[in-house]
């Protein structure tokens, strides 16, 4: 497991430790290094933004937003604009963690389930808001108790449950994949050394990219159903 | 007939299966290590919900197949519906790769 021993930049931050006795772990240096690359990218952007003549970074982000557009337009529908932010955040924050890990001395921080948890613990806190911010209080709770009243006993434990069940299986999905794209590359590559790991570097590259998909689609899909009007 | 050759199947398997537990119980009791139980068990959980879970994404690539072959303009749509189903088959298997990853030593 790449996650054991210390990587250099995890050892830089622990030179000015808070606390000696409890040492930054590998991911969270990583997670900051994915934070900063987003802010500083960010930063970079808007200070280049021109509508004359985009240059190639302008146009690559926007291809993205378009992406991002299209997808809460098609999953949320009406008024679906509103939430464009958060999801691209989502993208772009498991995007940059997950393909951090292809580059040596790098780990990947979302092979680590305090980072996936997180990210589905923010997922879950925003989607219920957005929910009662739509419905206010009662109508959430009623939305929650499903379409027939008779029925609201049955359903209210199991919309409840299910709700707390999606932090677990957002979180569990996205560190089982990277933790096994992880381990299945160092697997092959002690087995054989040239070569080989080459390919599943490349399945790396894709499942990484297809789980940062998923997570953008699924927050889009709790979103929608929590904001979704009854007809 | 067909009950007679499971039956016969589920009796040679079971033989096959206690027989090195005795083997391991005698030679236990000489060497003093244990089976590794765990080990063995999610081997076969995970090579259980490996099979079935791609028993059900075929199932599922093969009814988006047909689809898509019927209907080629429904595509979007059904590419959507497919990668949401493949979602949700793939993290059961999923979770029982976390339960074996956080119970085998």
């Amino acid at each position: 497991m790449p996650n054991e021993q210390e990587l250099w930049l995890t050892a830089l931050m622990n030179k000015f430790p808070a606390d000696p006795a409890h040492p930054i772990p590998n991911y969270m240096a990583y997670e900051l290094l994915v934070f900063l690359i987003i802010v500083v990218g960010a930063l970079i952007l808007r200070s280049r933004l021109s509508v004359e003549n985009p240059g190639v970074f302008q146009q690559a982000m926007e291809s993205v937003l378009e992406f991002t557009q299209g997808m809460a337009d098609e999953m949320i529908g009406h008024d679906g604009r509103r939430y464009v932010s958060m999801i691209g955040t989502f993208g772009l924050f498991v995007a940059l963690s997950n393909l951090l890990g292809l580059i040596p001395t790098f780990a990947t921080p979302t092979a680590a389930i305090q980072v996936t948890l997180g990210c589905a613990m923010v997922a879950f806190v925003y989607y219920n808001y957005h929910g009662l911010r739509h419905h206010g209080m009662v109508g959430y709770l009623k939305h929650l108790c499903g379409p027939m009243l008779a029925i609201a006993v049955l359903m209210f434990p199991i919309e409840v449950f299910s709700n707390l069940f999606r932090m677990l299986s957002l979180s569990v999905r996205l560190w089982a994949n990277m933790l096994v794209g992880d381990i299945l590359e160092g697997i092959f590559t002690g087995l054989i050394p040239i070569f080989v790991p080459a390919l599943f570097m490349a399945l790396h590259i894709f499942v990484s990219v297809l789980q940062a998909y998923v997570f953008m689609i699924l927050p889009a899909v709790y979103i929608s159903m929590a904001v979704a009007e009854e007809h | 007939m067909r009950i007679k050759i499971m039956l016969f199947v589920t009796g040679i398997a079971g033989l096959l299966a206690t027989s090195p537990a005795f083997a391991q119980g005698a030679g236990g009791a000489a060497g003093g290590g244990a089976t590794n139980w765990v080990a063995i068990t999610s081997g076969f959980a995970m090579a259980i919900a490996s099979a079935v879970c791609g028993l059900a994404q075929g199932k599922a690539a093969s009814a988006a197949c047909e689809g898509v072959a019927r209907n080629p303009g429904a595509r979007p749509g059904i590419q959507l519906f497919l990668i949401l189903a493949f979602i949700f088959i793939e993290s059961l298997a999923l979770y029982t790769l976390a339960i074996v990853f956080l119970k085998v030593k």
